[in-house]
């Protein structure tokens, strides 16, 4: 591995962030290409924050750090990947649900996902089912990730799914549910393609729906 | 005689030191005026602008210190609640401890089956009943969340099941201010008016603003309802330390503190004298799952720290105990339980609640509560301390008995050991055979057995007829406005 890639790869584990724009640049400007840079790089760190994260050695804020990290350089390469037809994993639409103010969850799971390398749209929190569908189909999005916190507002999750449908999209979207009130049973009872029970899980689960579509 | 003598009646517990919560109070109020808080709801930004506070933008409140301190001013800091039985009265006033259950949990663990599934009405039920047979429960939450009634009006049922199973003391949720308005109706009905009601409230109702630092529209809708119409107020927040709080304790504290005080400014300005009361669940997010943590240690250490300053305040305090990580009733859950309960009591908060609360607030559990009025009986002899007299440090006893003697005859013995000793009754600590011919049962399952015998045998203090059937003309009739919206139910 050359140093530029080994250098962004460690960067990204540590989640120097401060420091991606630089390496960045000097790798670029080294002759590597947008792909190896990500492949071999920004990805392979991504991976070893992944393992230790699961071995219990790094915590959820350092890998939220490791995944900005990797964020602020694949907006650098973004625009140079797309010159070259590469695609990025895939693009998610995430919010919390309408009648929601919870949000922390919904931010985790974006981050994570985020960091797993896809690219997030995040309409935030509170959101109605039109707005989802709206931007489903302007976006053009792989994922719809849906949050809720309440049991009282899980109900909105089966709206934005039905209103899908009858926008004629269903089809064309992978449906992930996550919140603490969230079974597995009710993601299948109301047509969701997946369900999330934690974080880490949401971004594992979100590649394989890509994999599988 | 014996001068400069202190007594210290019941052992003592301090997490803050007088100049620690000035200085927390302080910080708390610099974060209203300074970074503000958010507003969803235009009758609160009226009141809050003609106050003076400054509002940037269509929602940001700054609050200035005066009004705070003025509002802290106004609110009682004594606050009454009394059950269906109007003798079972709870008096939350510094140092008084009431412990009780939480509220809204999805799941339960079915007693019978050992399935962990959704509570329905006739759980709810149950569980009421279960705090009705506890003496050491002096006040009851749903500790479920129905999942088989009108999700638009859940919150009349479950009052209505609360009401069936305990005359204890209530605080309840609402699904928004009609539902609020219901509730209220439906006590009226039970305490025999608003006269009465004003003397002696049912119950306190539950509102929580968003941490960080937002108040919903519903939140806020229900806290004014609340402030108006006499229903003392429980607006307590959330904060998780490193995710919707700073990570620090002392930061956690000032904007938890920060949270409460907006809404009793709003209360303040709305009805002067409006009963609220603050604290919270405060606890850390577990870095590792994500999870708010009912279990770990910074829990009780938060809530004494709250304790402190609501007393300092002059104000109620709505603290958290008796609640565990851990997936099913376990040793876990017992070790959660008892650390939390023995901090909550001896910082003498008011409405402890949660006890029961399993798998980080998402299971309610029975066994959890029976084990937990367990644990607060054991804790509540150590807070009765050591009293020091003469009859109690039994000089002419040991002078009786003397060398080589033994007390177990002595008058003295007779006279005290059962007011000293406390008695046990589902711990065990019989021998190793005693143990055996009687089954072999460990913990779990004797408070298994207790569950299961409550649930079988215990009947509760019916309704009177008239009242249960007014009490379902409200339900009903909520239920009919609401039919329309009616969806899959999870």
């Amino acid at each position: 591995m050359s140093d530029a890639l080994l250098q962004l790869r460690n960067a990204v584990i540590d989640g120097r962030v401060k420091e991606l724009e630089a390496l960045t640049s000097a790798a670029l400007s080294a002759g590597l290409t947008p792909k190896e840079i990500l492949d071999n790089g920004l990805v392979q760190g991504m991976q070893v924050v992944g393992s230790e994260f699961k071995e219990g050695k790094k915590f959820v804020p350092e890998v939220l750090f490791s995944a900005r990290a990797m964020q602020v350089s694949l907006n650098i390469l973004k625009p140079l990947l797309a010159q070259t037809g590469t695609k990025m994993v895939g693009k998610v639409v995430i919010g919390t649900v309408k009648g929601d103010l919870h949000d922390i969850g919904k931010n985790l799971v974006g981050m994570m996902m985020e960091g797993a390398g896809f690219e997030v749209v995040d309409l935030g929190r509170d959101v109605a089912p039109e707005k989802f569908v709206e931007v489903v189909r302007r976006e053009n999005a792989d994922i719809l990730a849906l949050s809720a916190l309440l049991t009282t507002t899980m109900r909105a999750m089966d709206q934005t799914i039905k209103m899908l449908k009858e926008a004629n999209v269903r089809d064309a979207v992978k449906v992930m549910v996550g919140g603490a009130p969230v079974t597995a049973d009710f993601a299948l009872k109301i047509g969701a393609d997946s369900y999330g029970s934690t974080a880490a899980d949401a971004a594992e689960i979100a590649k394989k729906l890509i994999h599988a579509s | 005689m014996r001068v400069n003598y202190q007594t210290n009646v019941t052992p003592r517990l301090r997490v803050l030191s007088e100049d620690q919560i000035e200085q927390i109070v302080y910080e708390a109020m610099d974060v209203l005026q300074q970074t503000g808080t958010r507003v969803y709801e235009e009758e609160a930004l009226t009141l809050l602008r003609g106050a003076g506070c400054v509002i940037d933008g269509e929602n940001l409140v700054h609050i200035p210190a005066w009004l705070i301190e003025a509002s802290i001013q106004s609110a009682p800091s004594r606050v009454l609640l009394g059950g269906r039985d109007r003798e079972k009265r709870i008096a939350l006033e510094k140092n008084r401890i009431y412990f009780g259950t939480g509220s809204d949990c999805p799941f339960l663990t079915d007693p019978c089956t050992s399935e962990r599934r959704r509570y329905t009405k006739e759980d709810i039920y149950r569980a009421a009943k279960i705090t009705e047979a506890l003496p050491q429960i002096d006040f009851h939450m749903s500790l479920g969340l129905t999942s088989d009634v009108p999700v638009g009006t859940y919150d009349r049922h479950q009052l209505l099941a609360m009401l069936r199973g305990t005359t204890k003391p209530l605080v309840i949720t609402a699904i928004d201010r009609e539902g609020l308005a219901d509730q209220l109706e439906m006590a009226c009905a039970v305490v025999g008016g608003v006269d009465e009601w004003r003397k002696l409230p049912l119950f306190a109702v539950y509102v929580e603003p968003t941490s960080p630092l937002d108040n919903s529209r519903e939140a806020v809708e229900k806290l004014l309802f609340a402030a108006e119409k006499n229903i003392p107020l429980i607006y307590t927040p959330c904060p998780i330390c490193g995710a919707t709080g700073p990570a620090t304790m002392a930061g956690n504290l000032v904007q938890g503190l920060a949270e409460c005080l907006a809404g009793l400014v709003i209360s303040q300005l709305k009805r002067k004298g409006a009963a609220v009361i603050i604290g919270g669940v405060m606890s850390i997010l577990d870095m590792t799952t994500t999870v708010l943590s009912y279990g770990a240690p910074e829990l009780p250490l938060l809530s004494a720290a709250m304790t402190n300053i609501a007393q300092y305040l002059g104000l109620p305090v709505f603290s958290t105990a008796g609640c565990s990580d851990a997936k099913t009733f376990d040793q876990q859950a017992a070790i959660e339980s008892t650390l939390s309960i023995a901090f909550a009591a001896l910082s003498g908060a008011n409405l402890i609640h949660d006890v029961g609360y399993l798998e980080s607030g998402l299971n309610g559990s029975y066994d959890m509560l029976v084990m937990s009025n367990e644990i607060i009986s054991g804790v509540k002899r150590i807070l009765c301390g050591v009293p020091v007299d003469a009859e109690h440090l039994a000089l002419e006893a040991i002078r009786r008995v003397g060398p080589g003697g033994h007390y177990l005859m002595d008058e003295h013995t007779m006279k005290h050991f059962r007011n000293e000793f406390w008695v046990p009754e589902l711990l065990d600590r019989s021998n190793w055979d005693t143990w055996q011919s009687r089954g072999g049962k460990t913990l779990k399952m004797r408070v298994h057995d207790k569950v299961l015998d409550l649930i079988e045998h215990y009947a509760p203090p019916p309704i009177p007829e008239k009242t249960e059937r007014e009490l379902e003309k409200i339900v009903a009739r909520a239920d009919e406005a609401h039919r329309a919206e009616e969806v899959t139910q999870p």
